[in-house]
């Protein structure tokens, strides 16, 4: 009687324990990984996003070089000049990119290689990305390195196929850990354990020894670590800063390469590129300069985040609600979020380092001008449009909506979210649920979703505060967690809403991440959903007035919110929170209301989105569509509508797109994401990421002739700067 | 005791075991100009940090306007009328001078996000009167729409000043208001700041300008390694032996004020200081 619950107590302890075990084989990757980040960071005080994609593309590489048929490289860019009419026939390539090297190499020669590919990455960014902004303001470098991601991504996508790769990986042919049968009943504990999980947490271990040792003991370590206090001190010992920030690149890669090559058995050469996420917990867990900390760090996140996985397998465990891959996704979050928590402050602390400059946020006085031109356009394009142009229209449009919300959001209150279209989803999602009864809603659909039945504008309500409920929860960190930590907190929520929300069964329904019916929006009898089922396309001229309301409403909303007390609060929070609250701002609250009203906008953009198809999947919300909107909103001009509009032209699908597939074959999302990118990262460097819009503007001129001088962006010395303090300190006592 | 709109008993600020403030005991009666004084790293910035709410005390209290503030989060006690400046400026960047100066100006209520959005707020004209009053007094009328970031260091410093006049303190804590200005600035500031008072705000001043301070002040507290050394009106100040002890000689400080202030101008002419 009483034995079966203490049964059950010791099988659930047993499970746990074997989860905390098993996960040490994740948890090891996250440890490499977040090594690697440490030492970027070190090097040159960036917090590298790009980390994960640099492992993705090193282990792709590894798995072409030994593809059948493969056997070749391919270099981490892709030719420029589109192969279109002549040039096509001609075959004119100004820029290799593939490079054959033999069939079947020997794993020697395909490890070297895929390591000194990561190599090439890490100087790439370095040259290329991250030694141009060395003094840019923070943002900069922010957007810097979000940019890397997503060429990165791009790249990998461009180059490599965006079909799977199954590769046995690199054990396979070292200690043939997993052509071994795995270790039986480990430990008793009831489960089998594959062999390479005790190898990889070896290796984990080894790997941080070894670069703890080198910066500890060598010479080069020590220079490191001294440039990391001050750049002076690294002279002293012989060694240019720059020096030491490129070829500690060139370690924090390899060891990217490294966890991409150790790992490569247990999954997609893509899926490397999001752990860069709990890489980055563990990063944060080691204060982003410890390498055993980084290490133990990334040990952990790895196995409790196993652990709570082994709990779903529990029959009373609610799987429909929380999901194992959203426990799994969570742990990270949670650990990042209490490390950057605990050691923040609600206010910055006196001469705690600045964020620099901004980019400036002009009041738009006389928008409507703008905006009878803008709204025109719209409605003359919408009548000659159809098709494919009409549905690139309303892409713009809608995109140009979400937009706003990371003008009102990382524009004016200077939060840099990379959650925003998340909520999107979110709405979408919610909007879907509330609206179904259980019903198909076209004839044709095979699918049907439970739910109240609420009727439209009512879902739509209730789909723009679920957004705003998960947006202020995302935006809470914030009241103590600023600028690139920020930014990390909400990468990591990203990941976490797509698989614990929009995957949730329980609140969603059955198949709530591939087969969303959307519901049809009417006035009167006709549909103002984008999605036609006659024509099977998204042509429809109400959807698109629909839309433009939408849109002119809210930009109007949005410029005028600049213009009065609570957008100069917002600019004031943005500028200095310390000094914010001197003037009698309530930081917490002006960042929650800037959170609420950002979320909104995102939600309804997200509902708008969903009635323009007929259903809805995860895909949709993918991070990395998030960040390509990120990119282009940045490139616009993240502080002004105009910024936005500038944006939604440019994004995949959008109308430039449209006119670009007109003219030139293959333009393909990929490519697109590419140019936004490359923009992206153009943009940080030459505007410290102004965007488009403001280089009309007389001191966008400026930039744009790189006059400007900007202490900001000082000579090679760094800048040169006394603070007050400093000066004060000058004069000695001289009451 | 109810006629003093600050009052501190045994204030102490711990950092890792140094007290930058020991058992500070201070009082500013209202309608009054009291000043502090003392030299580099006395203390004199952490106690407007602590009485504005920017570090923690480890003991004792402050009392503003009758009202205990210990628990008060620092935008309450600006909001109560409490409000200071900075040493280091820290001024709005990305907002023209009149922003600034409106942002601790304009009082807002919840809703006013959706009658701004609206573009249905009503503008406020005493806020705006009182915005250009703070200009006019502090001679920033031309520079107005000018973004502080194209202002002298001195000017700047003016900003901050005019910033927390804006916000009709009941008490104005100055931190160093002189530091950095040149000649001309610092006349403007000396000249006005006892016209302060009559616009129903006490006045808290912390400078290095040792003349200034004698000349401005009805009562003056001296800091030294955090704790009050002596007290008194500025003649009893000018002649206390342990001040004089203290500071090495009024003179020899004088000499370094006007050494460190030859400096000071030439270094923000290069338009090179940043805080
Ligand atoms: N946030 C802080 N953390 C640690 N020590 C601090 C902090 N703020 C000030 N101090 C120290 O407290 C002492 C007093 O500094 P401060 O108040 O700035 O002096 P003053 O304004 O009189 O020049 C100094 O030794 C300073 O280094
Ligand atoms: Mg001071």
């Amino acid at each position: 009687m009483i034995d079966l619950p203490v049964v059950l107590a010791a099988n659930l302890l047993q499970n746990v324990i074997f989860g905390l075990i098993a996960g040490l084989a994740a948890g090891a990757v996250f440890a490499i990984l977040g090594v690697g980040l440490v030492v970027a960071f070190r090097g040159s005080g960036v917090i590298n996003f790009a980390h994960g994609a640099i492992a993705a593309y090193t282990a792709y590489t590894f798995d072409q070089l030994r593809e059948p048929g493969g056997g070749n490289i391919y270099l981490p860019w892709i030719d420029p000049i589109p192969e279109l009419g002549i040039l096509k026939t001609l075959h004119i390539n100004n820029l290799p990119v593939s490079i054959q090297i033999q069939e079947n190499p020997s794993t020697v020669l395909a490890v070297v290689l895929s390591l000194l590919m990561a190599a090439l990455i890490g100087l790439m960014l370095h040259f290329l990305v991250f030694r141009p902004l060395r003094n840019a303001p923070t943002l900069g470098k922010v957007i810097g390195s979000v940019g890397a991601f997503l060429y990165l991504q791009s790249v990998a996508v461009l180059n490599f196929g965006a079909s799977n790769r199954n590769d046995p990986g690199f054990w396979e042919f070292t200690s043939d850990a997993d052509k071994k049968p795995p270790l039986e009943n480990f430990l008793g504990l009831g489960s089998n354990l594959p062999r390479s999980t005790i190898a990889l947490a070896v290796t984990a271990v080894i790997v941080g020894a070894i670069v703890w040792a080198f910066f500890n003991y060598s010479r080069f370590g020590l220079a490191t670590r001294a440039a990391d206090e001050n750049e002076k001190g690294a002279a002293l010992l012989g060694y240019s800063p720059q020096l030491l920030a490129g070829a500690n690149w060139i370690i924090s890669a390899t060891l990217a390469g490294v966890a991409g090559l150790v790992f490569l058995h247990r999954t997609q050469p893509s899926q490397f590129i999001l752990l860069v996420v709990p890489a980055l917990g563990a990063a944060l867990m080691g204060n982003l300069n410890s390498i055993i900390g980084a290490t133990i760090g990334g040990l952990t996140i790895g196995a409790v985040a196993s652990a709570g996985v082994s709990l779903t397998n529990e029959s009373w465990w609610p799987t429909d609600a929380l999901p194992a891959d959203g426990i799994r996704q969570f742990v990270p979050l949670l650990a990042i979020i209490l490390v950057l928590y605990l050691r923040g402050d609600k206010l910055p602390i006196r001469g705690s380092i600045s964020i620099g400059r901004q980019p400036r946020a002009p009041a738009t006085n006389n928008a409507t001008l703008g905006m009878v031109v803008a709204v025109t356009t719209v409605l003359i394009m919408s009548n000659i449009f159809t098709s494919s142009w009409e549905s690139a229209l309303t892409t713009t449009l809608i995109f140009v909506l979400f937009m706003q919300s990371l003008t009102v959001l990382v524009g004016y209150l200077g939060q840099i979210s990379l959650a925003q279209w998340s909520l999107a989803g979110v709405a979408s999602w919610m909007v879907a649920r509330l609206a179904a009864d259980g019903t198909a809603v076209r004839e044709l659909d095979f699918f049907v979703k439970d739910g109240p039945g609420l009727p439209i504008p009512i879902a739509m309500l209730g789909a723009i505060v679920a957004a705003v409920v998960i947006g202020l929860l995302v935006g809470l960190p914030a009241l103590r967690i600023r600028g690139v930590q920020l930014a990390v907190v909400t990468l990591a929520a990203v990941v976490a809403i797509e698989d614990l929300l929009l995957r949730n069964v329980w609140l969603f329904g059955e198949g709530a991440d591939t087969t969303n019916p959307m519901p049809v929006p009417t006035i009167g009898d006709s549909s103002l959903s984008g999605f036609n089922p006659e024509s099977n396309q998204t042509d429809n001229w109400k959807y698109t007035m629909f839309l433009l309301i939408m849109v002119a409403f809210v930009g109007f909303l949005v410029v005028n919110l600049r213009r009065g007390a609570i957008g100069r609060r917002f600019l004031a929070v943005r500028a200095n929170e310390r000094a914010a609250a001197a003037a009698g701002i309530d930081v917490a609250q002006t960042k929650m209301l800037g959170f609420g009203i950002s979320s909104a906008i995102a939600g309804l953009a997200g509902v708008m989105f969903s009635f323009k198809l007929s259903q809805l999947t995860s895909e949709n919300f993918s991070p990395f569509v998030g960040l390509a909107l990120l990119a282009f909103v940045y490139l616009g001009g993240i502080t002004t509508l105009f910024g936005a509009i500038a944006g939604g032209l440019l994004v995949a699908g959008g109308l430039s797109a449209e006119f670009g597939a007109l003219h030139f074959e293959g333009v393909t999302q990929a490519i697109i994401n590419l140019i936004g990118a490359i923009g992206l990262i153009v943009n940080a460097i030459v505007t410290g990421g102004e965007g488009i819009a403001l280089l009309q503007t007389d001191q966008g001129k400026h930039v744009l002739s790189g006059l400007r001088r900007d202490p900001s962006i000082a000579p090679e010395d760094g800048p040169l700067t006394i603070s007050q303090e400093e000066l004060a300190g000058t004069e000695g006592a001289t009451v | 005791m109810s006629d003093n709109v600050l009052e501190t008993n045994g204030l102490t600020v711990t950092f890792g075991g140094l007290n930058a403030n020991d058992s500070v005991n201070l009082a500013v009666p209202k309608g009054s100009f009291v000043g502090l004084i003392g030299p580099n790293g006395a203390g004199k910035t952490t106690f407007i940090d602590a009485i504005t709410g920017y570090v923690p005390m480890s003991a004792g209290s402050a009392t503003f306007d009758g009202q205990d503030i210990g628990e008060l989060k620092p935008h309450e006690r600006a909001q109560a009328g409490l409000v200071r400046t900075f040493q280091s400026l820290e001024l709005f960047e990305d907002l023209t001078v009149r922003d600034n100066l409106l942002v601790a100006a304009y009082p807002t209520k919840w809703y006013s996000f959706i009658l701004d959005m609206l573009h249905l707020t009503p503008t406020d004209h005493e806020v705006e009167e009182r915005v250009n009053w703070a200009l006019d007094i502090m001679g920033l009328n031309n520079e107005a729409d000018a973004m502080p970031t194209d202002l002298s260091h001195g000017r700047r410093k003016l900003v901050g000043v005019a910033r927390a006049l804006a916000a009709q303190p009941k008490l104005i804590l100055l931190d160093e208001p002189a530091a950095g200005l040149d000649t001309a600035e610092s006349q403007i500031l000396g000249g006005h700041l006892r016209e302060f008072l009559d616009h129903d705000m006490s006045v808290f001043l912390i400078d290095h300008d040792m003349g200034l301070v004698l000349s401005v002040c009805d009562y003056i507290y001296v800091l030294d390694f955090g704790q009050i050394i002596a007290e008194g009106t500025p003649a009893e100040i000018r002649d206390n032996p342990s001040v004089k002890a203290a500071y090495l000689g009024e003179q020899a400080g004088e000499i370094q004020a006007q050494a460190g202030e030859a400096q000071r101008m030439s270094t923000a002419k290069d338009g090179e200081v940043t805080s």
